[in-house]
Order: C-alpha cells, then sequence, then structure tokens
C-alpha cells in the first residue's frame, strides 16, 4: 500500500488563535480514517485547508504525489478530492436531480455524457432515487447529508472527506448512513476521511483514529486504542467537566 | 433540461406577431420610432437578465456596455467613416473587452465589488466623454450617423429579428446545463466550488455574453439616433433597465424583454400627463414591485398557462 495523502506541518492562525498547529499524517490508499476531536478542535479548519477554501500559512499538503497547497477549490476537485459540508448547502429552487447534475458537469466527471443519467444513477446508489424529481427544499435532514454525499461522488474522487456525516441525525437515520460509507468504501475502494465529534459512532467504522484538540494532532491509533489513550479521555473529560461548570 | 412547451411557444408566436403588425396597423411612423426604441431597451434588459438574473450577481453598469456599443457605432461612423454595417460586430466586441476589463478583477472577489465596479466603470465613462471632448463631442456627443436601414419600419423589423434572436439565444442557454449552473453559482459559491465548478469563470463568460448583446443594442440605438451622447453611460440608463427586469420577472429573459416594452410603451402613453408623467409612472412601478415582488409579466404568463403544461 502507498500514501494516497501526505500532510505535513500544517498550519493556520486565524488572528490569534491557532486553528491548525503543525499537523502532518498520512493516509494509504483505500483506508477509512476518522477524525476525532471536541468541538471548535480545528477538524473543519483542517478540511477546508486540505480542499482549499481557506489558504494555509505554512505546510504542504501532498495528493497522490502532487503539491494541492495554493491550488484554487475546484481544481482540487478536480484533482481527485471530494468533500461534504458539516451544514449541509443544497442549491436551493432545484431538483434533487439538478443538485447532482451540476457536479456532473464538473471537468472530471466528463467521461459520463448523460448527466442525468448519470446524477440519477448517483441518486439511485445513496438511496434516494425515488426522490430524484422533487424540490430539494421537501427533503428531510437525513436525506440532505445523502445528497451531499452524492454530489461529492459525482466529482468521482479518489479520496472523499466528510465532515460529520451523522451530526443531527436520529439513531434510526445513522446506521443505514454508515452502511452506505461502509459500502462506498468496500464496493468502490474509497479512500475515506471521516471527521466525527462523538466517539461512539465511527467505532465500528473506522480503522484508525487520528485525535484532535486545540488544533494539534494528539493520537493517531486504533479506535479501540484510542479510547485508553490518556491525552484523548484528557481533552474529553476535560471538555465535559468544563461544560458542566459552565452549564 | 427543459423543452420547451407549446404553450410557450405560441405564446411568443403571438407577441412577436402582434409587435411586427402593430407598426403596419397603426402607419405612424412617430410610433414606429416608439416600437424601436421599445425593443431595443428589450434586447438590454434581456442581455441584463442573462448574467445578473441567473447568477445574482447584480450589474449597476450596465450602460458601460450600452454606451461603449454605441460609441463605437459613433466613432466608426464619424471619424472613420465605415460602413455602418461594421458597427453591429465593433460594438459587440467593443463591449466583450470591457465587460472583460471590468469582470476579471472584480468577479473573482466575493461581495459588492462586482457591482459597485459596473456602476464606477460607466460613471467614469460618462466622465472620460466628457474630459476628452475633442475626440467624443463632449456633450453634444457624435452626430451624423447613418441610418443601417432607410425605412424606419423596415429598421424596426431588423431590431425585432435581433430581439427574436437574443430572446431565443439566451432562453437555450439558460435553460442548457450552463444555465443550471449560472443558477447553482447564484444558490451558493462555496457549494459549486466543491461540485469541482469554476465559478469565476462561468460568472465572467455570462457577462461578456450579456455584455455583447447590450453593444449590440447600443449600437442599434445609435444607428436609430443617428447620434450618440454621454447619457447612454449613464447610472439611469442602467436602473431603468434593473427596474425593467424586476417588473418583467428576474430570470426569465422573456419577461425582462417584455417588461421593457410594456414599461417604455407606458413612458410614451404618460406623455399626456404632462408635469404629472413621473409621478405615475413612479407611482405605477411601486404598486407593481409592491404587490408582485417577483415581477408581474413571468409570474402571470405561468399562472395563465399552469393548466396547459
Ligand atoms: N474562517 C474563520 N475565521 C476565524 N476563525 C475561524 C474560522 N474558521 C474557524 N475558526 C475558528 O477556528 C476554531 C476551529 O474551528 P473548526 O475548525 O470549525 O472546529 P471543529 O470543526 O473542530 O468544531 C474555532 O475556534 C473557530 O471559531
Ligand atoms: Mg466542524
Amino acid at each position: 500500500m502507498s500514501a494516497i495523502l501526505e500532510v505535513k506541518d500544517l498550519s493556520k492562525r486565524f488572528g490569534g488563535l491557532t486553528a491548525t498547529k503543525n499537523v502532518s499524517f498520512s493516509l494509504e490508499s483505500g483506508e477509512l480514517t476518522g477524525i476525532l476531536g471536541p468541538n471548535g478542535a480545528g477538524k473543519t479548519t483542517l478540511f477546508n485547508l486540505l480542499t482549499g477554501f481557506i489558504a494555509a500559512d505554512s505546510g504542504s499538503v501532498l495528493f497522490e504525489g502532487q503539491e494541492l497547497r495554493g491550488l484554487a477549490p475546484h481544481k482540487i476537485v478536480n484533482r481527485g478530492v471530494a468533500r461534504t459540508f458539516q451544514l449541509t448547502r443544497p442549491f436551493l429552487g432545484m431538483t434533487v436531480l439538478e443538485n447532482v447534475v451540476v457536479a456532473c458537469l464538473s471537468p472530471r466527471a466528463r467521461d459520463a455524457h448523460d448527466k442525468e443519467a448519470r446524477a440519477q444513477e448517483l441518486l439511485d446508489h445513496v438511496g434516494l432515487g425515488s426522490k430524484a424529481r422533487e424540490p430539494v427544499e421537501t427533503l428531510p435532514y437525513g436525506d440532505l447529508r445523502r445528497l451531499e454525499i452524492a454530489r461529492a461522488l459525482a466529482t468521482q474522487p479518489n479520496l472523499l472527506l466528510l465532515d460529520e456525516p451523522f451530526a443531527g441525525l436520529g439513531s434510526s437515520e445513522i446506521e443505514p448512513l454508515a452502511q452506505l460509507i461502509k459500502r462506498l468504501h468496500r464496493e468502490q475502494k474509497l479512500t475515506i476521511l471521516l471527521i466525527e465529534h462523538k466517539l461512539r459512532e465511527f467505532m465500528a467504522l473506522v480503522s484508525r483514529v487520528i485525535a484532535i484538540d486545540f488544533g494539534e494532532i494528539i493520537a493517531i491509533a486504533p479506535p479501540a486504542e484510542i479510547v485508553r489513550n490518556p491525552r484523548v479521555i484528557e481533552a474529553y473529560i476535560g471538555k465535559t467537566e468544563a461544560a458542566h461548570a459552565s452549564a | 433540461m427543459k423543452q420547451l412547451s407549446i404553450v410557450d411557444l405560441s405564446g411568443a408566436i403571438v407577441v412577436v406577431a402582434l409587435l411586427a403588425l402593430a407598426p403596419v396597423l397603426l402607419n405612424s411612423n412617430y410610433f414606429t420610432g416608439v416600437l424601436t426604441v421599445c425593443v431595443i431597451y428589450a434586447i438590454w434588459a434581456a442581455s441584463w437578465d442573462f448574467m445578473s438574473g441567473l447568477t445574482g450577481r447584480e450589474n449597476f453598469g450596465h450602460s458601460l456596455f450600452i454606451g461603449a456599443g454605441a460609441y463605437t457605432a459613433g466613432f466608426l461612423a464619424t471619424v472613420w467613416y465605415a460602413n455602418p454595417w461594421y458597427s453591429l460586430p465593433t460594438a459587440v466586441v467593443v463591449a466583450v473587452a470591457f465587460s472583460l476589463i471590468v469582470g476579471f478583477p472584480t468577479l473573482r472577489l466575493r461581495g459588492p465589488y462586482f457591482a459597485l465596479a459596473m456602476l464606477s466603470a460607466s460613471a467614469i465613462m460618462q466622465r472620460l466623454c466628457l474630459i476628452f471632448w475633442e475626440y467624443s463631442g463632449g456633450e453634444e456627443g457624435l452626430y451624423g450617423l447613418d441610418p443601417l436601414i432607410q425605412s424606419p419600419l423596415h429598421y424596426y423589423w431588423f431590431v425585432l429579428a435581433i430581439l427574436v434572436a437574443a430572446v431565443a439565444i439566451l432562453t437555450a442557454l439558460a435553460q442548457s446545463h450552463w444555465g443550471l449552473l449560472l443558477r447553482a453559482i447564484r444558490g451558493d459559491e462555496a457549494t459549486c466550488q466543491a461540485a469541482g465548478i469554476n465559478v469565476t469563470f462561468y460568472k465572467i463568460a455570462s457577462l461578456t455574453i450579456s455584455a455583447a448583446f447590450a453593444g449590440l443594442g447600443g449600437a442599434l440605438y445609435a444607428h436609430y439616433q443617428l447620434q450618440v451622447s454621454p447619457p447612454l453611460f449613464s447610472v439611469v440608463v442602467s436602473i431603468t433597465v434593473i427596474i425593467m427586469v424586476y417588473v418583467g420577472g428576474i430570470g426569465s429573459i422573456y419577461g425582462p424583454a417584455l417588461g421593457a416594452i410594456m414599461l417604455t410603451l407606458l413612458t410614451e402613453l404618460l406623455r399626456t400627463f404632462g408635469e404629472y408623467r413621473l409621478w405615475v409612472y413612479t407611482l405605477t412601478l411601486m404598486l407593481i414591485l409592491f404587490f408582485l415582488p417577483n415581477g408581474l409579466i413571468a409570474p402571470l404568463w405561468r399562472r395563465l398557462t399552469e393548466r396547459f403544461r
């Protein structure tokens, strides 16, 4: 196996706040990895740095051996790195299908000649096929998450970044979505990096966890070990106590 | 992609036939002239709508392209004594050049830069016309342009044919995947980028298309008036076009075109009100926009034809 993504010494400051501090890690091709960290730890910022939505202050991001840092977001997508947003951001005023067709129009998806057929195929794949013709406004939250994933898949990524896909979902919705992610990973050999701020959800899903606190990596280990890691426990218990104290 | 429905096509044929026949029935050169101006404004409104209506990036200086096209025709006629038919393609090229100059630096940014840059650029051009009066004719502008077609009625039909072509082309684009992307850009630029779409490219390209038709309309106007003057660049022209778009129904292309025709006719009819004209005009506009925030023509047409679709 070879590294598909190599992040080296990535840093980002927002004024006085260091949101990302000397972050280095690499992902093997075909791996399903989790990023764990309390709210405000800098997980979304890390995704924004990897995908070009925010410019890093220093460091490098090598994807398939090529530097991504400094590229515009749409160029990074067309290199094969797709993301979803933590807060779903559909195109309002369009149908569910049209939302996916937009991504099928990206240069990377040029092989799919019939864009509508390709979008329908992707919607079927994520379990939204029957809702293709409906206005996107009618979708419940769980379906919007699936739509985000369909849109990301439309750009034919080699690396898929999912930002808290389970946030705000009821327990009945979490399990099928976890199955979908597993299926994408297994059937399409997709490399997936997935953010979650609650441990429980992805213990059974990922093979490795990168734990982040205050913008820094505090541990990288398989899930069974990460829950016993003293620094991870401290980050979580500390946060819990602080939350109790302030409540 | 949407299919053009039989209902829409029939409606379009009836409207175009009415417009084509109206001056024959009324048989007045004055009225033919009014209709010519109506149709030119319709070209300007439809072209504004293609970029700004679809992407949501409002252009407050469409008069930049209109004036650039008109003055191109003026210079060709009075300085180079060129064949008047060269005006149209040259005006398109010059307007597109202006759109690239303003669009490149400002459309990559978010926020109000684009709207403000268009506004300022048109105001600056108006000033430059006064400052370089030796070349531009100053306040009086350039005159002595030759008509493209001698007969006012034939010229009107020619301009109407260009409007029909413009609306057809812009509508086809708006209903294609291109239009889908422009509407996606209006919805959420970040999501578009995450979908791998080069947002800046599509915004600039749609502005050049918008500018091309606006510049063409500017040259047609110059060859109707047979003169050009600095108010063509004024913000009043830009705002008038924007109002026409809103009254017609933003984002629908045909709505703004018909809105422009309706409002230009209204202005003419109101001449009988003499000094109260502006009051009546403004009141009418405010009532329309207050009670019909989505506009009058396109929403009305959709309501009327709902059952036949
Ligand atoms: N664009 C930004 N400008 C300023 N501060 C930001 C910006 N984005 C994130 N932050 C700050 O960086 C920190 C990390 O945020 P974020 O990456 O969203 O955390 P997480 O996703 O782990 O909850 C927070 O303190 C947040 O307020
Ligand atoms: Mg986050």
